[in-house]
């Protein structure tokens, strides 16, 4: 009874559609397979039929059985071709109900698969302003559920019309024989009807409760398990477990009466068609001695009860279940739909570039509203390093991101070698572009793998030269089996320096023009921490880089670092140069930098002794 | 009823009222957790079995009043059956709200009794047990596998019971009426059970091969989406679509075959061919006079009745599966020793705080080479260690054998000149505070987190503790202060204020030995300035053992030790160390 629980996942749309609409589109994917769908909705209607046949054929046999009385063996074979019909109808049923299953599962299948497809190409192409509104999660499951969910419009259509026509055709048989007892019998509907649609309402209540008090118990297991250690130490075990026995006996209580309310709509279907046979025994019984039925008749009456109640608790949940599913097809198309913001006025291939960057004019805005850069200037000569410095929110970001072409700009105009990058055709621009981001995305595999992603064509000689490039390589001798260390899922299982380094091996490879740098900001230790700074030198020569920086010895060695602020920049220059000016920069490096130092001792903190004089 | 929990031998902790269950087996376990509730087994039983009589009894009221119209009296006995069925309509829905009453009320049980237990018996592990475990898992087990025990129940062993009996009842009834009469019914359930072998025996495998095909679709994405920048970054566009449909394809294969399989489910057609059958041998019997037309009315609705347990559906035996599934991995953690030795009767004194490891080498269970090897160095009472070295050079490692969250394989770890092993576990372990890189924080008051180790302290010791931490500003910028809640529904505060906070609480309880994992990053230097100020209050006149990346702290260290590849290099004060070590000169290279 997957009904009374369907709908309670429901997420804020970010596009509505008509029903009208997504009828249309849904209608559209299925057009492909128009003939198919036809034989489906004939074996429907053929497996509906012979499923009403049963009881009308077993009426009959009794009406045969009692016309002749008993008579020995005549009794049956009067009556076999009845009986033959039966068997008939049963297999009919069958195969029917087996090949439309069977061609429906490859419909909705290859439906699905074409679904998917089409999201997963709209995934990919949206930008990057896309994904800070979508997270990860949000994005997946409008993929693989959402397209499921919407398969099940078609499959919980299939079962509807399956189902009306079988109470269609019953009760067209019920009415050509006895009006009154019909009338009578079919009374039962709408008591059926009210009472599954009183249950859903009912039963959503107590699951939302229920699925409050879970996840309060589930927050508590959590707490304690993570915090075991602490408790430990402190050997304050007895009060976690006091406090977990509360909220397990809650959710004992209210999981009692979530399972008994959902458990109880069976009892009471069953008792109102129970009361259904009673009615049907006491009239249809004075109709048989009344002489308006036959016997048969009146035992089809009471056969009929079983095939109409069980069909119309489905009916009635019909509704909100195909609602949810329209629902998860609008999810789906609305990902689909997205206006992208970032939009090229052309393709043009991308020649070898030198990496001349030139902000002109540029405004910038993630939000309507909210601007971040306001008639921004810069130039950066190709093979220039540049360290970005400012509190956040300056717009250091920003601008890797523009280069990057992950986000529109209003205004402006942004050159690389002088060219438009609006009209650039985006993935040659981008092989020629290198990112390390703050925190490297790692794919499962080896780290190999990892190196080579993005360039499946780099022989092994280069991978390997890449990573011993970097550093020395001697990181590599760190990982449990060098290269070939597997990675799992994000990156997991190495250290946030060593993801640092592969990224780094990564656009070694990848030789770009342009090398755009966001520095972590996590702490990493010491010789790893070294290994990622002789790696830096490495990468950045040569190429124009654009360091979003937080590392001291960053700032140090850019050939020229800027200072921004509200997008704007205050000040640029070396770091001696800015340090001695004691502007701007200064403040930042009070700020920021200072503690980063290896003599950074704040104040009476340690003794004379033991601060040891550097060397030299 | 109530005896000591004895479920594990050693264990650290354990609640005296708990229930003692029989964890040798799964289906034991299960077992003797269910035997706890007699009356609702008993209760559950005799519901089903008056529930499936009086199913069965309608059709045969039914018959019954086929054959009454034939009566003089017909009218009479009509209404008299008539009332008799309402009777029995009555009771079947009684019987069934006993059912799910009993049903559902044990297996509830069973899930709370389960989580409960196994949330004791993880109490009791040791430290080092808890080391080795992944939260992930031990919360999917007292979620999910604990959850699983409910289903299994309820539905699970609910409706499969409740088609057993209703696949007896209507046949006992038939017999009654006639035995002759089942011969089909009986050729049904030896047809029936052997269909639903089969096909459980073909569903089983592409039920598997489609979840780990949707499986795979949805990791496969998911890491394409969260690598999305990447992919842009890489233009690898092309291949991330190449690899997402042949995922999908594959899913597609499978969901197809899994429609197949299942399409051809048989029962429905072998109950339709009873049905039919059995009218047939009816009407003979009817003929022969041997059977009335009423009694035949009755065997046909009899033989209806079976179409429920024919509904029944493989996902209830799955149902069990996956609960019995469940129990074995709950019963896994639970049953899972732990290297745990109180040992009550060692030395238990005032601790000075001399550390000194004699040729100390440690492996963890399972892993091939040694995490330290023949490890030696002395930390006298007061002196603050530096340790340096790579991710996965045994840092951590080295401090967890001082307190015993791990025993050495060879060697000696003396505290006091005495071998930890030798020492009375809750003196040693309360004399040694740890101050993790992750801190780990309650969702409770800031004053409760800071006094969780000496839950009797007064307000006044805890703002000392807190002032002496640099947390007392902050704390008081928060917006009910020190009864400020902490956690997802209250405050969330920084890496440094957490680790400020946990410097809070070590200091209330003023150990002699102190372990501090230092990976806070601040970015900016008044926080940094703080923090500072803290880890050296927090040093201030104790042993301390200190992971750190901060250069300047290094420097300020009494000593250092460096740490490449499980193995001590060197050790010496900073100047000695810049001096003559190459891999040291190349940390502070670009610093000085």
């Amino acid at each position: 009874m997957g009904f009374i629980l369907g709908g309670l996942t429901g997420e804020e749309y970010d596009r509505n559609y008509s029903d009208a609409q997504l009828l249309r589109r849904i209608v559209g994917y299925f057009r492909p397979h128009l003939g198919k769908m036809l034989f489906v909705a004939l074996l429907i209607a053929l497996n509906a039929a012979a499923l009403a046949l049963l009881p009308v054929l077993t009426s009959r046999g009794i009406d045969g059985a009692l016309a002749r009385g008993a008579q020995g063996v005549e009794v049956f074979n009067a009556n076999l071709p009845v009986l033959l019909l039966m068997v008939a109808a049963a297999g009919l049923a069958w195969t029917f109900n087996f090949l439309r299953q069977a061609i429906t599962a490859r419909v909705v299948g290859d439906v699905v698969l074409t679904l998917r497809e089409d999201v997963f190409d709209a995934a990919v192409e949206r930008d990057m302003a896309f994904y800070d509104d979508y997270s990860t999660g949000r994005v997946v499951s409008r993929v693989t559920s959402d397209t499921q969910d919407f398969s099940n419009v078609v499959t919980l259509t299939l079962g509807l019309i399956s189902e009306v026509l079988i109470v269609a055709i019953v009760f067209v048989i019920l009415f050509s024989i006895n009006v009154r007892l019909a009338l009578i019998t079919t009374a039962i509907t709408p008591v059926i009807l009210g009472a599954a649609l009183a249950f859903r309402w009912i039963a959503r209540r107590t699951s939302r409760q229920a699925k409050r008090v879970k996840a309060e118990v589930n927050a508590n297991i959590q707490e304690s398990i993570t915090g075991i250690g602490v408790a430990k130490a402190f050997r304050q075990e007895a009060a976690l477990h006091a406090d977990f026995e509360r909220v397990n006996a809650e959710a004992y209580r209210l999981g009692l009466k979530q399972g008994l309310v959902l458990q109880s709509i069976f009892p009471v279907l069953g008792f109102i068609a129970g009361l259904g046979t009673v009615v049907v025994l006491y009239y249809g019984g004075s109709a048989v001695l009344a002489g308006a039925v036959t016997r048969g008749e009146w035992f089809l009456f009471a056969e009929s009860l079983a095939l109409f109640w069980f069909p119309l608790t489905s009916i009635a949940s019909f509704w909100s279940q195909f609602q949810d599913g329209l629902a998860a097809s609008e999810r789906v198309f609305a990902l689909m739909d997205t206006e992208p913001q970032v939009v090229q006025t052309g393709a043009e291939p991308v020649p070898e570039l030198e990496g001349r960057i030139e902000f002109r004019n540029v405004h910038f805005a993630y939000k309507p509203g909210s601007p971040v850069l306001q008639g921004f200037d810069l130039v950066i000569p190709a093979g220039q390093t540049v360290a970005l410095v400012g509190h956040t929110g300056a717009g250091k970001s920003s601008l890797g991101k523009l280069i990057a072409r992950g986000y529109e700009f209003e205004k402006g105009e942004l050159l690389i070698d002088g060219l438009d990058i609006r009209s650039f055709d985006l993935v040659s621009y981008r092989r020629q572009l290198g990112v390390v981001q703050q925190t490297p995305y790692l794919f499962t595999g080896t780290i190999r793998d990892n190196i080579r992603y993005g360039r499946e064509d780099a022989s092994e000689e280069q991978v390997l030269a890449a990573a011993r490039n970097v550093a020395g390589g001697d990181w590599l001798d760190s990982l449990p089996a060098g290269l070939d260390t597997e990675i799992s899922e994000g990156g997991r299982g190495i250290s946030m320096g060593q993801r640092q380094l592969v990224a780094l091996a990564r656009v070694l490879l990848k030789d770009p023009a342009i090398v755009i740098l966001d520095e972590a900001t996590a702490s990493i230790d010491p010789l790893t921490e070294a290994q990622i700074q002789e790696g830096l030198e490495t990468v950045l020569k040569g190429r124009t880089s654009i360091v979003i920086a937080h590392r001291l010895s960053t700032v140090r060695s850019a050939d020229r670092i800027i200072v921004l602020s509200h997008g704007r920049i205050l000040e640029e220059g070396t770091h001696d140069e800015l340090l001695a000016a004691g502007g701007h920069y200064a403040e930042l490096f009070e700020a920021y930098f200072r503690h980063q130092s290896a003599s950074y001792d704040p104040e009476g903190l340690s003794g004379p002794a033991r601060t040891p004089r550097p060397r030299g | 009823m109530t005896t000591p929990a004895a479920s594990t031998p050693t264990s650290e902790f354990r609640v005296d009222s708990a229930h003692t269950y029989d964890t040798s087996t799964p289906v034991r376990w299960i077992v003797s957790h269910v035997s706890r509730y007699p009356l609702l087994l008993v209760g559950f039983v005799l519901s089903t079995l008056a529930f499936a009589i009086c199913s069965s009894l309608v059709p045969r009221i039914a018959g019954l009043a086929f054959d009454a119209v034939d009566r003089p009296d017909a009218g009479q006995a009509l209404l008299t059956l008539s009332l008799l069925l309402m009777g029995v309509v009555f009771a079947r829905g009684l019987a069934d709200f006993g059912t799910i009453n009993s049903i559902e009320r044990l297996a509830q049980r069973l899930e709370r009794d389960a989580r409960s237990e196994l949330t004791t018996s993880l109490l009791g592990k040791s430290q080092a047990f808890h080391d080795r475990q992944r939260v992930g898992d031990v919360m999917a087990r007292a979620a999910d596998d604990v959850r699983q025990l409910n289903l299994m129940f309820s539905p699970g062993v609910q409706l499969i019971l409740d088609s057993l009996i209703n696949l007896v009842t209507p046949l006992v009834f038939i017999a009654a009426i006639d035995v002759r009469m089942l011969l089909f019914p009986l050729l049904f359930v030896a047809a029936f059970a052997w269909a639903l072998r089969r096909y459980s025996a073909r569903l089983d495998p592409v039920s598997t091969a489609m979840r780990e095909a949707f499986g795979h679709l949805s990791a496969g994405l998911n890491e394409t989406i969260a690598g999305i920048e990447l992919v842009k970054a890489a233009a690898a566009e092309p291949y991330e679509r190449r690899r997402f449909a042949q995922n999908a394809r594959a899913f597609r294969d499978q969901f197809v075959r899994q429609g197949d399989v299942q399409a051809r489910y048989l029962p429905y057609l072998l109950v339709w061919l009873t049905f039919a059958a059995t009218f047939g041998h009816g009407l003979l019997l009817l003929g022969q006079g041997s059977i009335s037309v009423g009694e035949l009315v009755a065997v046909i609705g009899l033989v209806g009745v079976l179409r429920g347990p024919a509904d029944l559906s493989i996902f209830t035996f799955a149902m069990v599966q996956m609960g019995l599934a469940g129990a074995r991995r709950t019963l896994a953690l639970i049953n899972e020793e732990t290297e745990l030795d109180e040992n009550p009767e060692g030395y238990a004194g005032v601790m000075k705080g001399d550390i000194r490891f004699e040729d100390v080498t440690f492996t963890f269970p399972g892993a091939e080479a040694p995490t330290l090897e023949r490890f030696t160095f002395h930390a006298r009472p007061g002196e603050t260690v530096a340790i340096v070295g790579q991710t996965g050079s045994g840092k951590s490692t080295l401090t967890k054998l001082v307190n015993r969250t791990f025993d050495v394989d060879s060697g000696r770890v003396l505290v006091d000149g005495i071998d930890v092993r030798d020492w009375n576990m809750e003196s040693l372990r309360q004399q040694i505070s740890v101050i993790e890189q992750e801190v780990f924080l309650f969702s409770r008051s800031v004053r409760d987190n800071i006094a969780f180790g000496l839950p009797g302290a007064t307000f006044d010791q805890v703002v000392a503790a807190a002032k002496a931490a640099q947390a007392h500003g902050f704390i008081t910028e928060l917006p009910q202060g020190y009864d400020t809640v902490i956690g997802e529904r209250g405050a969330t505060l920084s890496g440094g204020q957490r680790q400020r906070l946990a410097i809070a609480r070590a200091l209330l309880t003023d150990p002699r030995i102190l372990i501090l994992d230092d990976a806070t990053s601040a970015i900016d230097s008044a926080t940094e300035d703080e923090i500072q100020t803290a880890i050296n209050a927090v040093l201030k006149g104790r042993t301390s053992l200190v992971i750190t990346h901060r250069l300047s702290q290094i420097r300020r260290a009494d000593r250092i030790i460096m740490l490449d590849r499980s193995r001590l290099v060197d050790q010496g004060t900073h100047a000695e160390l810049l001096e003559r070590n190459e891999l040291y000169q190349r940390i502070f290279q670009r610093y000085d």
